[in-house]
C-alpha cells in the first residue's frame, strides 16, 4: 500500500505532503511512525506541511501539528498550499531538489556528514565514516562506511560510487548490508543503489 | 534476578582490552548466560569490528542516551550466540556524549534482563574511563608484561579502589613462556608481586588473535589450545568455577607458579 505521507527536500526545508485520498487515521499512523524513525534528521529545517488538494478539519490540522512537533528541534512549521510537482529523474542527473553539497576530501572514521541536500564526494568514504543525505549520494571513489541517501523518507534517492562497498547502506527507510564474504576484487566498478519495488537493487552503472 | 556488570579496563593501550571483552563474553554465552557487552570506547569503536557486527548497527550508545531510539532497537544480537548482544559504541561522536549518570542508568537496565554486562573501556584515565567504570560492580585489569603496561595498570587499580570498585583482579595478557624461563620477560610472580591483587587469568601470545581479530571471529569459537582455553577458562572463573590456571610450556615454571597461588 501506498505511504498516505511523502516527503520532499525543499530549498530551506522539508515538504510533507498528505495524501488527499488517505482516511485521516492513516495519515496520522504513518506521520506518527515517521517522526519516530526520523530521530533529530529535521534539526533546524523548516518543515512545510502541504495541505494543497485535501480537506482538514481545524481541530484535524491542530493533531496534525501535534504530531509533527515530536520532530526534533525542527525550526518552523509552516502550511502551505503550493502543489508541488512530483516530476522524478530515471537518469544519474542530480535531482535539483535541495542543495547539493561537494566535499573534496576522503572521509576517515569518525567523520560524518549530514546534509538535507544531495551530497558529492570526491574521495573515499573509509570505514567508521558515515555520510547522511536528504538527497543523492554521489562518490568519486570507494563506499567502505555507511552511507544513508533519502534519509528524510525519499524512496527515490539513491547512492551512485565507483566501488560500493560500503559497512552498511542505506536508502529511506531501507537498509542493506553487503554478503558476509570478504569481496577481494579490487577493481574498480562503478555502481549504483536504488530503491526497487520495495528492496535496495544495485547494479552496474555503465559509463 | 539481576545479573552482574564487570567493566574490563588497562590505562594502558593495545593490551588486548577489546579482544579479552570479545572473547570472554562470547564464551560465557557459550556457557548459555545471558551476555551483553558494551563499547565505552566512544569515538574510537572497535568491539563491533573484533566482533564481526560492524555491518549491523543502526543505532548506539549515544542514541539510547539522547533518547533517539530505545535500548533494544541499540543491542544488536550476535550472529552466532541468540543469548549475547552488543551495544555499540558511536563513531562521531566523542566520550562526552555519555555522563556517568547515564551510563550508571544504562548498565541498570541491562543487569535486569542480562546474566552478565561486560563494558569495554577506553584507554586512559579520563572521562570515557570514568563512564565506563560507572555502572560497573567489579573491574578486571588487563595488562601485559611490560614494565610501562603494569605501571599503568597499577594506576588504575588506585582509581578503582577511589570509585569504590573494591578487589580488582588481573588478567595477564601475551605473555611468553620462553622468554619468561630465559629471564628477558617480567614473570606472572613479578607482576602480581607489584599489583599485588588476585590474578584471573594468563593468556600466552598467541598469532591467531590477530587472524581472528581481522575476520571478526573470537578465538574461544575454534578449539584452540592456547588463547583460546586460556580465555574459556576465565570465563569459567567469572561465572563461579574453581579452574586452574593452565599450564605453559615450561614444566618448572608452572610449579613454580602453582608454589605462589597454591590452588585448592
Amino acid at each position: 500500500m501506498k505511504s498516505p505521507i511523502t516527503f520532499k527536500v525543499a530549498k530551506d526545508g522539508i515538504v510533507l505532503s498528505l495524501d488527499p485520498e488517505a482516511n485521516f487515521k492513516r495519515i496520522k499512523d504513518a506521520l506518527r511512525d515517521h517522526v519516530e524513525s526520523a530521530t533529530n534528521f529535521y534539526a533546524g529545517a523548516d518543515l512545510y506541511i502541504n495541505i494543497a488538494e485535501s480537506s482538514f478539519k481545524i481541530d484535524q490540522l491542530n493533531e496534525i501539528v501535534n504530531i509533527a512537533r515530536g520532530y526534533k528541534d525542527v525550526k518552523n512549521i509552516i502550511f502551505t498550499s503550493d502543489v508541488i510537482n512530483r516530476e522524478t529523474t530515471d537518469t544519474l542527473e542530480i535531482s535539483n531538489e535541495g542543495e547539493t553539497y561537494l566535499i573534496n576530501r576522503t572521509l576517515r572514521s569518525g567523520q560524518k556528514i549530514k546534509k538535507a541536500g544531495n551530497v558529492v564526494i570526491i574521495g573515499d568514504i573509509n570505514p567508521g565514516a558515515e555520510v547522511v543525505a536528504g538527497g543523492d549520494i554521489v562518490v568519486f571513489g570507494k563506499i567502505r562506511g555507511v552511507v544513508h541517501a533519502g534519509a528524510g523518507g525519499s524512496d527515490k534517492a539513491s547512492v551512485t560510487a565507483l566501488k560500493l562497498d560500503p559497512t552498511q547502506l542505506r536508502i529511506s527507510k531501507k537498509i542493506a548490508r553487503p554478503p558476509e564474504e570478504n569481496s577481494k576484487n579490487k577493481k574498480l566498478q562503478p555502481e549504483r543503489a536504488f530503491i526497487q519495488e520495495g528492496n535496495i537493487m544495485v547494479e552496474k552503472f555503465e559509463i | 534476578m539481576a545479573g552482574k556488570a564487570l567493566v574490563i579496563t588497562s590505562g594502558k593501550g593495545g593490551v588486548g582490552k577489546t579482544t579479552t571483552v570479545a572473547n570472554i563474553g562470547t564464551a560465557l554465552a557459550m556457557m548459555d548466560h545471558r551476555v551483553c557487552l558494551i563499547d565505552a570506547d566512544i569515538g574510537l569503536r572497535n568491539l563491533d569490528v573484533v566482533m564481526g557486527l560492524e555491518n549491523r548497527i543502526v543505532y548506539d550508545i549515544v542514541d539510547v542516551v539522547e533518547d533517539n531510539c530505545r535500548l533494544e532497537q541499540a543491542l544488536i544480537r550476535d550472529k552466532r550466540h541468540k543469548n549475547l548482544f552488543l551495544l555499540p559504541a558511536a563513531q562521531t561522536r566523542d566520550k562526552t556524549a555519555v555522563q556517568p549518570e547515564q551510563m550508571k542508568t544504562l548498565v541498570n537496565e541491562l543487569k535486569e534482563d542480562m546474566d552478565y554486562v561486560i563494558i569495554d573501556s577506553p584507554a586512559g584515565i579520563e572521562q570515557g574511563f570514568k563512564n565506563a567504570i560507572a555502572g560497573a560492580d567489579f573491574a578486571l585489569i588487563v595488562t601485559t608484561p611490560e614494565v610501562s603496561a603494569v605501571r599503568d595498570a597499577d594506576r588504575i587499580i588506585g582509581l578503582l579502589e577511589a570509585e569504590g570498585i573494591k578487589d580488582p583482579e588481573v588478567i595477564i595478557n601475551r605473555i611468553n613462556p620462553e622468554m619468561v624461563s630465559r629471564g628477558d620477560m617480567m614473570s606472572i610472580e613479578d607482576i602480581i608481586e607489584i599489583l599485588a591483587v588476585k590474578l584471573k587469568g594468563i593468556v600466552p601470545e598467541d598469532q591467531i588473535i590477530v587472524v581472528s581479530s581481522n575476520r571478526g571471529e573470537p578465538v574461544v569459537l575454534k578449539d584452540n589450545p592456547k588463547a583460546g582455553t586460556a580465555f574459556k577458562n576465565i570465563a569459567r572463573r567469572i561465572s563461579g568455577q574453581e579452574v586452574n590456571f593452565i599450564s605453559l610450556e615450561d614444566k618448572s615454571f608452572f610449579t613454580k607458579l602453582k608454589k605462589i597461588f597454591s590452588f585448592s
